[in-house]
């Protein structure tokens, strides 16, 4: 396939991105992270050096196991390193004791997961604004009807995630990810447990999110029809940053993962 | 499937060992509970049988000479037989005398009941051994003389006996004990050889008189000798020689110390060691019940938890009764190693309070190990394994509702969302109200039927039925009250609201956690309140018929015919003993007394005493609140007896004056009629103190402040006596605290095991909320914050059971003070603050700690388990 964008980039060259006017909303320097010990010792991630910018919508992609939710956790402060640095802004959160963690997500990190994670004894709206109460603030009202206007949330309000369907509980999800304005939004498979119609419309919301709105999304996906929702996609493969692809379609971003099967079948 | 089951049970060892905990507890006390009742048994036994402690067998029932004793000695087998024989004799020793029962030395000593505890024992004549409160009290050591002194019968046939005082020197040869009571209630025995005992009894029967008192003989037998034989061989002997003698063998009984011990407790209705062990086995019941609630929460979470285990399981062709034997099995594993457990913790405490027990004096001696007999071991066992069966049942069937599709949907946390059945609410309304009209019913039987008899057991058994009625119906109610409370403290924060939240998820769980705890402390507050409420009862009832704390009275008669003058100086001496409130001299006359309608002849006693002092002293003083001058007090007891009536006038007369005064009967219990003081002295002017009314600043301290005053009395060698009718306020006081802490203590279990019950549920719902704590955490719950939440929960839980047992159990304890009691007067309605407020601060700490276990395993979930896929 000769349309391939793929740039394999060499592990000693700056991360992409670098040298830009702003600071990245994220940034991970020289991240490694070992599990085990000896001969069950495992690299999940190995030296990864890599930029988000700020107002953008960038999708990890590569092969299973090859550490993209590692990643995601050491960036937004879940796990802890083994050694370099995880940046948010330019706040460190690397080394960030549980107390400063606990303040970084609920002002400037949000959350997306697979399973949704709602509350079931709440409603939509509870749901929603429950990170903001949890961190003893009020409610910013406006931000809050854009959020549920922009989702489409607003006759949903009052049910409960029982009486959601998949796609508008994770739409809930998006809008609790989103309510405290924070800097930037982790999504770990955000529609792997959707049917297509609804996890495009998600991914749509995502992205809506973030043209309209001005979010930063970082989101881990194996689909290529969802990563080419992103502004860019960072390939990672055996735990290290293998590509690149800016402005993705589905089927730049299927070459991309392709040729890093090819590249991990050697 | 026993594979599965056993797999599945060691994945889920951590939420069976808290359900087990329950268990151990409960069959722990129906452990202590039986061997408790084993050693009071054995100790009863030894005591009952602690006359013929060392003997082997006892031959009684017939009269025995001499003849017979040597008829028993010659049977093969026996080594020593001796007539068992105690003499009531007059020792004294300088001013003091006591009247001791002197037991013969048998022929062998190992068959004296008594332990030599220093010298030896008496050998030949003019000699005894006392028991040591005796040489106490005579102030002689081992080797000194008393004297003892007896009569003998010199002339029985004159009108009236003859008898003639003889006094002998004794010298104390040594000191016996008597460590199990054998003659306790004659203040222990002391021995003289026994030529001298019978020398002693022979005197006090007329010459040629033979004494057809039936004997008893106690026989040792040689070692290996067999008891059976031997026993039938006495037989023989003794009715033979009985018979030979002219008498009657037929009541003749050769027995072992143990059956006799067995047939005497048998008559004793029973016996107050199994009044006893029925008593404790009710709270044994009641701690069971809330094990059983607990274990049945468990299994429910943990059915609910296999959810799609089971359905797997359904989908590889497991039918429904594989899985609810699985389950049903897995409860027994459970209940027959967690009972197992509980009966080892049992015997374990039994056995160290005995060995406490043992160490100090309890003033009887106690076995030195528990007796485990095969009902110690089984009885918890069995109930204990069956109690957790019963309690899996639920669960069981829950198991085999579990839908093969289940396995399909996709995991979510479970819920019994199920409600109860309509059949439940209306059966549990039903018990309810039909139980408290009976409840009221048996109340008014008891007060207004005066029947309190049958009230408490009309009134018991609406009782009962009410509180089944509640506690079947709390799954409807109590999750709306756990919501009410949740609302108002949801109103304090986001951690609140969110605990508040999680109690209402699992409205079954919550509310049969809370009914666990609500059934102990039901039943805790509700005696509590009961012995309140009846203390107060006693209390007013007491006033009235005990006006005076203590009475200091030279009327010894009661009648006023023999009243001196008090002793000058005693009322100052009583008003210095410590505890002391108030002392007021009481003038007294003798007066005859005359009016319209008063029955002729009529005399009875005039006290003097001042309003103010009436006041300050009578514990009731409305009952003499007409006093004044020219009005006299008329106790009903006296109005009755000479036909006085309310406001009627009276004249007194006496030598020294005349008084005409108006009577005013009151509800005063006493033997006399009260005037004032100015009134007395117009009637006798020289009336002489014949009685002090003494307050105490405590009554409760009646029983240690009254006999200092006897103290102060019994100085002054007047013949004064002293009537503390505050001892006895203070026993009836004492009887109900005792009885009251006895049985808080024994609820007191059923209360701990609820609150693991609390510390489970928590326990339960951390684990189910694994991924849910971790979202909230990665939304920014903060460690605090989880905790709190936690907390919160624990306390919700915890709080809504105490106060709504406190409520309930003040509504019974009225109630049930009413009807045992309603007959003593108007029943007092009395909340026991102090009781009430340490439930509830048991409660709310208790919710805390529960939680706090619980929260360090929440707090540990990372975050990113949020993200995890499953
Ligand atoms: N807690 C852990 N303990 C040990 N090894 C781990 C742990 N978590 C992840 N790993 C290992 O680290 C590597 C990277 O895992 P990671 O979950 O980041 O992969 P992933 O790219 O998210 O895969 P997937 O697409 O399957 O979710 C894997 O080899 C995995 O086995
Ligand atoms: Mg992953």
């Amino acid at each position: 396939m000769d349309t391939t964008v793929f740039v394999p980039i060499p592990d000693d060259a700056p991360a992409p991105g670098a040298g830009a006017a702003v600071t990245p909303a994220v940034r991970a320097r020289a991240l490694t992270k070992t599990y085990g010990h000896g001969e069950a010792e495992v690299r999940a991630l190995d030296g990864v050096d890599v930029d988000f910018a700020a107002g953008r919508f960038t999708a990890i992609m590569g092969p299973s196991g090859s550490g993209k939710s590692t990643l995601m956790h050491l960036l937004a402060g879940l796990d802890s390193a083994t050694s370099g640095q995880a940046f948010v802004g330019s706040t460190e959160v690397t080394g960030m004791n549980d107390k400063a963690l606990t303040a970084l997500r609920r002002s400037r990190v949000g959350f997306v997961f697979q399973q949704f994670n709602l509350l079931p004894m709440f409603t939509a709206e509870q749901n929603i604004t429950l990170p903001v109460e949890l961190a003893g603030g009020t409610v910013d009202r406006e931000w809050l009807g854009t959020l549920v206007d922009t989702l489409s949330l607003g006759k949903r309000l009052t049910h409960r995630p029982s009486e959601l369907s998949g796609g508008q509980q994770q739409r809930v999800a998006i809008a609790r990810a989103l309510v405290a304005q924070p800097d930037v939004v982790f999504a770990d498979e955000p529609t792997g447990n959707l049917d297509s119609r609804s996890g495009a419309e998600v991914l749509s919301f995502l992205r809506r999110s973030v043209r309209e709105l001005g979010r930063t999304i970082i989101m881990v996906t194996h689909d290529p029809a969802a990563a080419a929702y992103a502004d860019r996609v960072v390939l990672i493969a055996d735990g290290r940053i293998a590509g690149d692809i800016t402005d993705p379609t589905p089927e730049s971003a299927l070459a991309g993962l392709d040729a890093l099967r090819t590249v991990g079948a050697r | 499937m026993i594979r599965i089951t056993l797999a599945q049970m060691r994945r889920s060892v951590g939420r069976l060992a808290a359900a087990g905990i329950a268990i151990v507890i409960g069959t722990a006390f129906v452990a202590v509970t039986l061997l408790a009742g084993n050693v009071i048994t054995s100790t009863t036994y030894d005591s009952i049988a602690a006359q013929y402690r060392g003997s082997d067998l006892v031959a009684g029932g017939v009269p025995v000479d001499d003849a017979g004793l040597d008829a028993v000695r010659q049977v093969a087998g026996v080594s020593s037989a001796d007539e068992q024989l105690l003499s009531f004799q007059q020792l004294e020793h300088g001013n003091r005398t006591i009247f001791q029962g002197v037991l013969a030395t048998p022929s062998d000593p190992a068959m004296l009941p008594l332990d030599l505890a220093d010298g030896a024992l008496p050998a030949g004549a003019g000699q005894i051994a006392l028991p040591p409160d005796v040489a106490e009290r005579f102030g002689v050591e081992v080797g000194e003389d008393i004297t003892l002194v007896r009569n003998t019968l010199v002339d029985a046939d004159a009108d009236v006996w003859e008898w003639e005082e003889a006094r002998e020197q004794l010298t104390v040869t040594g000191i016996v004990d008597d460590p199990y009571g054998a003659y306790s209630m004659f203040g222990g025995a002391a021995v003289a050889p026994a030529t001298e005992v019978q020398a002693w009894e022979a005197d006090l029967l007329a010459p040629g008189e033979v004494s057809t008192e039936p004997s008893t003989v106690l026989v040792g037998l040689d070692d290996g000798a067999d008891v059976e034989q031997t026993r039938a061989a006495i037989d023989t002997a003794l009715s033979s020689a009985v018979t030979a003698a002219g008498g009657d063998a037929s009541d003749l009984e050769v027995v072992t110390p143990t059956e006799h011990a067995e047939s005497v407790a048998a008559q004793m209705t029973g016996g107050d060691n199994i009044i006893f062990t029925t008593f404790v086995l009710v709270f044994a019941a009641v701690a069971l019940l809330v094990a059983a609630l607990v274990i049945a929460n468990t299994f429910q979470v943990l059915v609910a938890q296999r959810t799609r285990t089971l359905a797997l399981l359904r989908c590889v062709g497991a039918d429904k009764g594989q899985l609810r034997r699985s389950v049903l099995f897995e409860a027994s594993v459970l209940g027959l190693a967690s009972s197992a457990l509980g009966i080892l913790l049992g015997t374990g405490i039994a056995q160290a309070a005995l060995t406490i027990g043992s160490g100090m004096d309890l003033g009887i001696p106690l076995p030195t190990s528990i007796d485990i007999t095969p009902a110690v071991v089984i009885a918890p066992l069995v109930v204990g394994t069956l109690v957790t069966l019963v309690a899996a049942l639920a669960p069981a069937r829950a198991a085999t509702r579990v839908a093969p599709l289940a396995a399909l949907r996709p995991a979510d946390a479970p819920s019994s969302a199920r409600g109860a059945g309509r059949f439940r609410l209306i059966a549990s309304l039903v018990a309810t109200v039909i139980g408290f009209v009976v409840l009221g019913g048996g109340v008014a039987i008891s007060t207004v039927g005066d029947a309190p008899s049958d009230g408490i057991l009309v009134a018991l058994l609406g009782g009962s039925m009410s509180f089944v009625g509640v506690l079947v119906g709390s799954v409807f109610w109590l999750p709306r009250v756990v919501a009410l409370a949740g609302r108002l403290v949801g109103a304090s924060g986001p951690t609140a609201r969110l605990a508040a939240a999680n109690t209402l998820r699992n409205p079954r769980r919550t509310a049969a956690t809370s009914t666990a705890l609500l059934i102990g402390v039901t039943l805790v507050g509700m005696m509590s309140t009961a012995a309140a409420s009846a203390r107060l009862t006693m209390d007013s009832e007491l006033d009235a018929r005990y006006p005076v704390d203590v009475t200091v009275s030279s009327d010894l008669s009661g009648d006023g015919s023999d009243a001196a003058a008090m002793p000058v100086g005693l009322a100052g001496a009583i008003g210095d003993v410590d505890g002391v409130a108030t002392v007021v001299e009481v003038p007294a006359t003798l007066s005859g007394l005359t009016g319209p309608g008063v029955d002729p002849g009529a005399e009875v006693m005039v006290r003097g005493v001042t309003p103010d002092d009436a006041t300050s002293v009578l514990r009731s003083p409305e009952m003499v609140a007409p006093l004044a001058a020219g009005t006299v007090v008329v106790p009903e007891g006296i109005a009755e007896v000479w036909s006085i009536t309310d406001g009627q006038t009276l004249t007194f007369d006496r030598p020294d004056g005349e008084l005409e005064v108006t009577a005013a009967v009151t509800e005063l219990q006493d033997d006399a009629v009260v005037v004032v003081p100015a009134d007395l002295a117009t009637l006798d002017a020289a009336a002489p103190t014949t009685a002090l009314y003494v307050g105490l600043e405590h009554p409760g301290d009646a029983a240690s402040v009254v006999p200092d005053i006897q103290d102060v009395v019994a100085d002054t060698e007047a013949p004064v006596n002293v009537m503390g009718a505050a001892v006895e306020r203070a026993g009836f006081e004492q009887v109900i605290d005792t009885a009251l802490a006895i049985v808080v203590g024994l609820l007191g279990v059923a209360v701990v095991i609820a609150l693991i019950g609390v510390a489970n549920t928590l326990s339960l719902s951390v684990i189910e909320r694994r991924r849910e704590s971790a979202t909230l955490r990665a939304i920014g719950l903060s460690k605090g914050q989880l905790r709190g939440m936690l907390a919160v929960e624990g306390v919700l839980i915890a709080l809504v059971g105490a106060v709504l047992g406190v409520l309930l159990g003040l509504v019974y304890g009225w109630t049930g003070a009413a009807a045992a009691l309603g007959w003593a007067g108007e029943p007092a309605i009395v909340v026991p603050w102090a009781d009430v407020s340490l439930m509830i601060g048991v409660a709310l700490v208790a919710g805390l700690v529960a939680s706090v276990v619980p929260a360090r395993s929440a707090v540990k979930t990372s975050p990113v388990e949020a993200l995890a896929t499953e």
